[in-house]
């Protein structure tokens, strides 16, 4: 069969003819004719042309009789399938004959039939599916491939309505707790279960006490790959330890799935076992040891799944002040071959890793990058070399001169971006001006991106008069205002007046009102009209009026005060943490935002209150076996605290948890994301944590 | 989990698709070519999850097809979907050769029916091909009825036979036969004054087992202080002085070896898969030295030519041997009119990777080889052409040897009820991983 033929667009009338030329001579190589017919119907469902493919539905079911093959058989029932949204009359007919091959006796064909049966919303085929369902799965001596179907079929049948649906859960918890049914129908019952919960509004949330759990993961050995991820996905916040003893002991039964070879197994262990941790007191070394080696090894699987695994690491650490991951930076370092979201995120991985400890080994990494082939690599390296500035008080020093060293690259977009980044290192290090200021000013032509133009202005105007020839400097972006981004006009116009009030000579008096006129009456935009106007009205109330209260200095005060510090905010939301933790390798992992953020349908998940609950989800420590210290956990504590105040105080923080090397400026969306959102429906739990964290300091 | 599974050329548009779930409008899948259009112009590489009108759009490429998945909801496991598609393309390799748009058109009957088995109401279900041949025949066949079932009646009930979801039963061969390859690959990170930034070494132990019946086998492995591992810790507390490079073993086991065993009694136990798999992996971070060094001076005159004195060593045993070893150095790529000078191997310049191959057929431990290239530069360059930095690649491979020193010590085969005599057969072989790299200066 050449596919070019199967693969074309038909019309309805064609493949009739094709279908009854074939019927008229009863032998084998009409039969094949008509299956090759059938198969276009099934290639124009792909291509997309239902409706007219929906006119042969008759002709369908009256082949549908003739043919017992299985091929004939699975591409009839798969257009039955295509078809459910049209819910043509044509169902009630097509009903006996699903019937007919469910009773037909072969094992696959029941499959099919049930398959379909479960996948038409119409009603007659939903009854008639809830009555197989619940005759299959009480059915001891059903094969287990037949059985896992009916699972899966229950589990549709109880999202289209669930007001029947009492009766099937009723029926799938008595399947998951049959010690006497096989392992892989148990696993899939707890399965189907939890996502009931999961995308239904159930009314009862589903709870696992011990010998169940234990059950499910002592069936483990027996299940295959994908069977055992969803138990262990399953597992997690349906069970939940009432003792810390509890936890450790299924932390304990748990690792050993660490070993698997199938990342997602691998992966659900590990969101089990981190699960596990919000109920303990202690972790071993050892353990913590075995989760990082474990992660680490999955960094050479194929790239997508390696940009998962990243992603994830990003949100260990990111989650905790003692992190749970301790891995050497070493695995961090780019390589030539990766894809460019890989390096991306191994580059925001290696920017939260940096301690004054590794950072001449980072810094020596960044400059690598910041010469890589790939500008967006570059510059991303750049903006990071920057940020960690920011956020490493103590190693300021070697992050500037890296940042000089590769001003002498004078590669134009390494230019603009340290330029941008100077603005955020000078606000946070005012009196390092001494070392590259003068550098800086070097390359006042060289600025052309409106964000560097901006941070370049900023300097001049703030470090004026450290500069003889600020004045000339200045004109050099003032004088073309009017051609400028809207963005660069703003600054101009800021730092005119600036200049002014700081420094009233006639010169800075002439641009000032220089400025003041073109902005006034030149430019179109009325924001920035109206910035000039006020400017403009304060500058003359003050010198108009000397007895009056508005006086120069507060003028002064008002346009150049002093600019509140900047800080680096690494730390998400430990309410966001909590939920993201519980969704390790999912979507909502790579995002790193919550579920119900993104998709309002999804239940946000988080932990259920249990005496073995730690309050604190950093108060456990890490322990080497047998020995126990307590100092750790204080200092733990206190750090929370401090960076509670932090949040609290009017101090400016940059989250950039999201993307670090990117955009620091632009606060005010971001902040959106982390701003704790605190809704009143909170478990009690979470609440009395929140005020327990507030108090000392309301 | 997921909602449905496209097959979809290098454009994005449709050749196959199997949707499990109604949660997604069918109209979804013609945004995806303008998605990954979008995506393009950001950056040259598209990352493998866009997002859509709350729709994601999870996708991994293979040859010169999209294998996408979509889902509606955020907690859709990830994981699982890369792994599956991954899977997908391994077993659909089984049936079709070559995973790409003209056989998935060719065969797209087949590859419905696999799907149809492999995943049910978009979750993961048998991926193991020995078992999916069971009820998946490549030919289509008159169904004969009931046959399936009387055979169900004779078998007996299978918690008995102790069955397992990966291994069909009966099978036989005349000779039993278990192969065993210890492959090792090396992964390195150099910098250009020599010294090794990162290495590791990954390590896989592939099965090929041609063995009746259902034989339970146990691997034994040299205790060379890497399989007596799980008490890494106590070894990290008796010399903190190696806090700098702690030892990372970690092994991957297949899904037919006890875990929970391997655990307690660090035994590996295994009823196999029939054919080819891969038993265990397993990773080393040791600090080891570049068993092929490479010394590279580049020297740029610009504007003129380029000079580039090159010395390789193979830095291992003498009577080892490192076969097709390959040394890839990247030169600008407007040079021109090369001339070389070199004692062995063959030396050849490649204009379409901007770069010098350097090929040596066998190259003994402890041996040492160079050789000295010019190249012409045009005299006329763009000067805001930024300067390129790109590593030196190098490929071999070693028979006979593995580096972290693994020795398989026994294979035991034994089937309770065929008592056959089997014979294990055993390879290692050590090559360079994906990275094993050498930066320029």
């Amino acid at each position: 069969m050449s596919d070019q033929r199967i693969f074309s667009r038909y019309k309805a009338s064609e493949i009739r003819a094709e279908l009854h030329q074939g019927n008229l001579k009863k032998h084998r190589a009409s039969a094949a004719k008509r299956k090759n017919a059938l198969k276009k119907i099934v290639a124009n469902l792909t291509m997309g042309f239902r409706s007219e493919m929906a006119l042969l539905f008759p002709d369908v079911l009256k082949f549908w009789q003739i043919d017992d093959n299985l091929e004939v058989k699975r591409i009839c029932h798969h257009y039955l399938v295509a078809m459910a949204s049209t819910k043509a009359e044509h169902f009630q007919n097509a009903l006996p004959l699903v019937l007919s091959d469910f009773n037909a006796g072969s094992e696959q064909l029941q499959i099919l039939a049930l398959r379909t049966l479960a996948a038409v919303p119409v009603e007659v085929y939903v009854e008639e599916c809830r009555k197989l369902v619940l005759t299959i799965i009480n059915k001891s001596s059903e094969s287990e491939k037949l059985k896992k179907a009916a699972l899966y079929a229950a589990l549709k049948l109880i999202q289209y309505e669930n007001t029947q649906a009492a009766s099937l859960l009723g029926v799938l918890h008595k399947v998951l707790r049959n010690y006497k049914e096989k392992p892989t129908i148990r696993a899939n019952a707890l399965y189907v279960l939890h996502e009931v919960q999961e995308t239904t509004n159930a009314l009862q949330m589903l709870s696992l006490d011990f010998d169940t759990c234990m059950d499910m993961l002592e069936l483990l050995p027996k299940l295959n790959e994908w069977d055992s991820a969803r138990v262990l996905d399953s597992l997690t916040v349906s069970y939940v330890p009432q003792t810390h003893s509890d936890a450790h002991f299924f932390i304990e039964k748990t690792v050993p799935q660490l070993q698997h070879t199938n990342t997602s197994v691998i992966l659900n262990a590990f969101k089990f076992v981190i699960y596990l941790t919000n109920y303990v007191e202690f972790l071993t070394e050892s353990l913590v040891k075995q989760l990082s080696g474990s992660m680490v090894s999955l960094l050479n699987k194929p790239p997508e799944l390696e940009f998962l695994v990243l992603r994830n690491i990003i949100l260990l650490l990111l989650g905790r002040d003692k992190p749970l991951l301790k891995v050497d930076i070493s695995y961090f370092f780019v390589e030539f071959n990766d894809p460019i979201y890989i390096k991306d995120t191994k580059l925001e991985i290696l920017y939260l890793l940096a301690k004054e400890d590794n950072l001449l080994q980072i810094l020596q990494e960044f400059k690598e990058y910041a010469t890589d082939i790939d500008i967006q690599m570059s510059r991303k390296a750049i903006r990071a070399v920057g940020n960690l500035t920011v956020k490493l008080e103590q190693s300021a020093d070697e992050c500037v001169n890296l940042l000089l060293e590769l001003l002498d690259f004078e590669a134009e977009y390494i230019v603009q971006e340290i330029v941008s980044v100077f603005k955020n290192v000078l606000r946070r290090y005012p009196e390092k001006h001494k070392l590259c200021l003068k550098k800086l000013v070097r390359f006042t032509d060289w600025v052309q991106e409106p964000e560097s133009r901006g941070s370049m202005i900023w300097i001049i105007t703030q470090y004026h008069h450290h500069l003889p020839n600020y004045l000339e400097l200045f004109r050099s972006f003032s004088d073309n205002f009017l051609d400028e981004v809207l963005e660069v006009q703003f600054s101009i116009l800021g730092s005119a007046v600036r200049l002014f009030t700081r420094n009233p000579t006639p010169t800075t008096e002439k641009l000032c009102v220089e400025i003041l006129k073109s902005a006034t009456e030149k430019v179109d935009n009325p924001d920035l009209r109206d910035r000039a106007f006020v400017y403009w009205r304060l500058l003359s109330a003050a010198q108009q009026s000397q007895n009056s209260s508005l006086g120069m200095d507060t003028v002064r005060e008002i346009i150049d005060g002093a600019l509140p510090p900047i800080a680096m905010n690494t730390q998400l939301d430990p309410q966001i943490v909590e939920e993201l933790e519980l969704n390790i390798g999912t979507i909502a992992s790579i995002y790193l935002k919550p579920v119900n953020q993104v998709f309002r349908l999804n239940k946000p998940k988080c932990l259920t209150a249990s005496p073995a609950l730690n309050a604190n989800r950093d108060s456990f420590e890490v322990v080497f076996k047998g020995s126990q210290s307590t100092s750790s956990s204080l200092t733990g504590d206190s750090s929370q605290f401090n960076n509670r105040r932090q949040s609290s105080s009017p101090v400016k923080k940059m989250d950039d948890y999201d993307i670090p090397a990117e955009t620091v400026n632009t606060l005010k969306d971001k902040r959106k994301n982390s701003s704790p959102n605190m809704h009143l429906s909170r478990k009690p739990s979470m609440l009395a944590r929140k005020l327990s964290l507030r108090k000392p300091f309301a | 989990m997921t909602s449905c599974i496209y097959f979809c050329d290098n454009k994005g548009k449709t050749i196959l698709s199997r949707r499990y779930r109604d949660d997604i409008p069918p109209s979804a899948i013609e945004k995806f070519p303008s998605l990954l259009l979008e995506a393009e112009h950001e950056s040259s590489i598209i990352p493998p999850c866009l997002t859509h009108n709350g729709i994601q759009y999870l996708f991994i490429q293979h040859n010169d097809i999209y294998i996408l998945t979509m889902s509606s909801s955020l907690s859709v496991n990830v994981a699982q979907v890369f792994s599956f598609l991954y899977k997908l393309v391994d077993v659909l390799a089984e049936y079709v050769k070559a995973v790409e748009e003209e056989s998935i058109r060719d065969n797209f009957v087949i590859i419905y029916e696999l799907l149809d088995e492999m995943m049910d109401y978009g979750v993961p279900q048998i991926t193991e091909t020995k078992m999916l041949k069971q009820y998946i025949t490549q030919k289509s066949f008159k169904l004969i009825k009931s046959a399936k079932k009387s055979k169900n009646v004779v078998r007996p009930p299978s918690e008995l036979t102790k069955s397992v979801s990966w291994r069909p039963e009966g099978i036989v061969y005349k000779k039993n036969e278990a192969f065993l390859d210890v492959v090792e690959s090396i992964n390195m990170l150099i910098s250009a004054n020599g010294q090794v930034l990162r290495s590791e070494i990954l390590g896989k132990v592939k099965v090929k087992s041609h063995l009746s019946g259902m034989p339970d086998l146990k691997l034994g492995l040299n205790d060379k202080g890497i399989f007596t591992s799980g008490d890494s810790g106590s070894k990290a507390e008796a010399n903190p002085s190696k806090k700098a490079n702690i030892e990372l073993e970690d092994l991957k086991f297949h899904q037919c070896v006890r875990l929970s065993k391997f655990e307690n009694e660090k035994i590996i136990t295994f009823i196999p898969p029939d054919g080819d798999f891969e038993l265990m992996n397993y990773r080393l971070s040791l600090p080891i030295k570049p068993l092929i060094w490479c010394d590279t001076k580049i020297q740029v005159h610009s504007q003129s030519r380029i000079e580039i004195h090159c010395r390789a060593k193979a830095q291992i045993k003498k009577k080892s041997t490192a076969n097709n070893v390959e040394i890839l150095i990247p030169v600008p790529e407007d040079a021109d009119s090369p001339k070389f000078r070199y004692s062995h191997g063959s030396l050849k310049y490649v204009p379409e990777k901007s770069a010098i191959l350097w090929r040596i057929k066998s190259f003994n431990g402890g041996k040492e080889y160079s050789f000295a290239a010019q190249l012409g530069l045009p005299s006329m360059t763009d000067a805001d052409v930024p300067r390129v930095k790109r590593p030196i690649q190098v490929k071999f491979q070693i028979p006979y040897f593995t580096t972290s020193g693994i020795q398989v010590r026994y294979l035991k085969v034994h089937e309770p009820k065929l008592q056959y005599q089997s014979y294990p057969w055993v390879r290692y072989i050590t090559e360079s991983g994906d990275d094993y790299t050498i930066r320029t200066a």
